[in-house]
């Protein structure tokens, strides 16, 4: 029951040039589709470093992490 | 033999004005088409932003097969953007370990930081323009300086020959200004400096950029010394480089008294407005970029119609099925125009763009200089206007010296007075 509240990722698919850093970094939460933009790979995530870094590498920041509950910013944040 | 990166002077043998990059003949967004590079390679060229947006992300496209043994010709006189150990010529996890080093400094977050200094460097710059007097020469008082104050700053390069760097800079983006000897010697020069640098960063680390991506390379490991060095030069380049010819271009374009927005109407008028507004609203000058950036190219694009991938598979792209080997160009000039992406007619130097222009590429190596370039085009052209709202060109636009025989083609020097 320690589980961390479950997160949302969000991609800007009009923002995101298909770097692909995002799916290198965090795949089992982004992929890119077949458009070459980038794409949450699941509906919830429990979160990661990976996916923080993900998230904080993105070179347009088309990425945002939030609680599934409160909406809250999780990342990018720094 | 050599020439000088200037235009020949009046009167010299083949001497003819060129125009403004604004008015170059761009190709029409069509389906994809073969055409041959002056090396006589095949070449898809793809003009849609669709395609180009497409092929630029595809990651059976990449730069490093462009440099295989099997390669065909793409270059008459290779520069450094030849370089195989370059960033620019990596694909796929090599690239990326690469790119991971420098990333974090140049998010829009990381660049926005750097504007309140960005900000007052530009307020000098144009002060001292303004205080010395009409008619002054912008490209020495103001376009050249900005960026490598900013990437000196960054990189922590202050007190050093900027003379040097910027002949190395000429040198490594040369087509046809120097002989191959001549780039050649200067690249190693520049890659001795670049080493020294790097090695130099690695005893006695600082906050600037050069150490940052020196500890991240040593940390992560993978990346060997001469990808590091290349890295480190190639920054000192793009900060002298691309900035500064954005911002001429951007000026001859703004300044240039024969411009027509609005065909059939009184042009001078809108032409002064425009500028007036730049001048007087930040968010205006914001989007005035935006809209420079997308419009005005960086140079005539004499060594390919594009930026070059090489296939590694059969790639399906706009209906064509472009073979493994073979070569393609992604022309975001001619995708910047598409009329299905963005409004044909005349130019709204106001209007948000909607979709991200092609300007600064796409997929994996889409410019790291990105946000940086756009926030000193941005503050540069404000603050200009809003010192000098009557800012004119003092030279006719075809009277323009131009540096020529390098990869982007901006104004030697740009006479302007108020």
């Amino acid at each position: 029951m320690s589980d961390a509240p479950p997160l949302v990722v969000t991609v800007d698919r009009a923002r995101c040039i298909g770097s692909g850093l995002c799916a290198r970094t965090a795949p089992a939460d982004l992929s890119l589709a077949p458009d070459g933009r980038a794409t949450p790979a699941r509906p919830t995530t429990e979160g990661s470093a990976e996916l923080t870094e993900a998230a904080e590498m993105c070179p347009v920041e088309a990425i945002t992490v939030r609680d599934a509950a409160t909406g809250e910013l999780v990342a990018p944040v720094w | 033999m050599t020439t000088d990166a200037t235009t020949p002077a009046p009167g010299a043998p083949g001497a003819q004005p060129l125009v403004p990059l604004h008015c170059l003949l761009r190709a029409e967004a069509g389906p994809p088409r073969l055409a041959a590079l002056p090396t006589g390679t095949p070449v898809w060229v793809l003009t849609r932003h669709a395609d180009v947006r497409q092929a630029l992300a595809h990651p059976d496209l990449g730069r490093a097969p462009l440099y295989a043994p099997d390669a065909p010709p793409i270059t008459l006189t290779p520069n450094i953007l030849d370089d195989p150990s370059s960033i620019l010529n990596s694909d796929g996890p090599e690239h990326q370990a690469i790119r991971r080093t420098v990333q974090r400094a140049f998010t829009p977050r990381a660049i926005e930081r750097w504007r309140p200094w960005v900000d007052g460097v530009v307020r000098e710059l144009v002060g001292d323009l303004v205080a010395s007097g009409s008619p002054v020469e912008v490209v020495e008082a103001l376009t050249k300086p900005l960026p490598v104050r900013v990437i000196s700053r960054l990189m922590e390069l202050e007190g050093l020959d900027t003379e040097r760097l910027g002949r190395w800079s000429d040198h490594a983006l040369s087509t046809t200004a120097y002989s191959a000897e001549e780039i050649g010697a200067a690249i190693r020069e520049f890659g001795a400096f670049g080493h020294q640098l790097v090695q130099e960063r690695r005893k006695n680390p600082g906050e600037d950029l050069v150490s940052s991506l020196v500890q991240a390379a040593d940390q992560t490991g993978g990346m060997t010394e001469a990808q590091i060095t290349s890295l480190t030069i190639g920054l000192v380049i793009a900060g002298h480089e691309t900035t500064m010819t954005s911002f001429g271009n951007a000026l001859v374009y703004l300044l240039d008294p024969d411009r027509t927005d609005r065909p059939g109407q009184a042009e001078h008028p809108d032409r002064a407005v425009a500028w007036r507004r730049i001048g007087a609203d930040p968010a205006a000058a914001a989007a005035a970029t935006e809209q420079l950036l997308r419009t005005v190219p960086l140079g005539d694009r004499t060594t390919a119609p594009g930026s070059l991938r090489r296939a590694t598979a059969d790639v399906e792209i706009g209906g064509v099925t472009i073979p493994a080997g073979a070569v393609v160009a992604a022309d975001a000039v001619a995708a910047n125009a598409d009329p299905e992406v963005y409004p044909p007619g005349p130019l709204d130097l106001f209007a948000p763009l909607g979709t991200p222009s092609l300007t600064f590429g796409a997929g994996p190596h889409h410019c790291l200089g990105a946000w940086l370039a756009r926030m000193e085009l941005e503050l540069g052209l404000h603050h200009l206007a809003r010192a000098l709202p009557d800012l004119r060109l003092a030279t006719p636009v075809d009277r323009i010296e131009w540096r020529t025989g390098l990869v982007t083609r901006s104004p030697l020097r740009l006479e302007v007075s108020w």
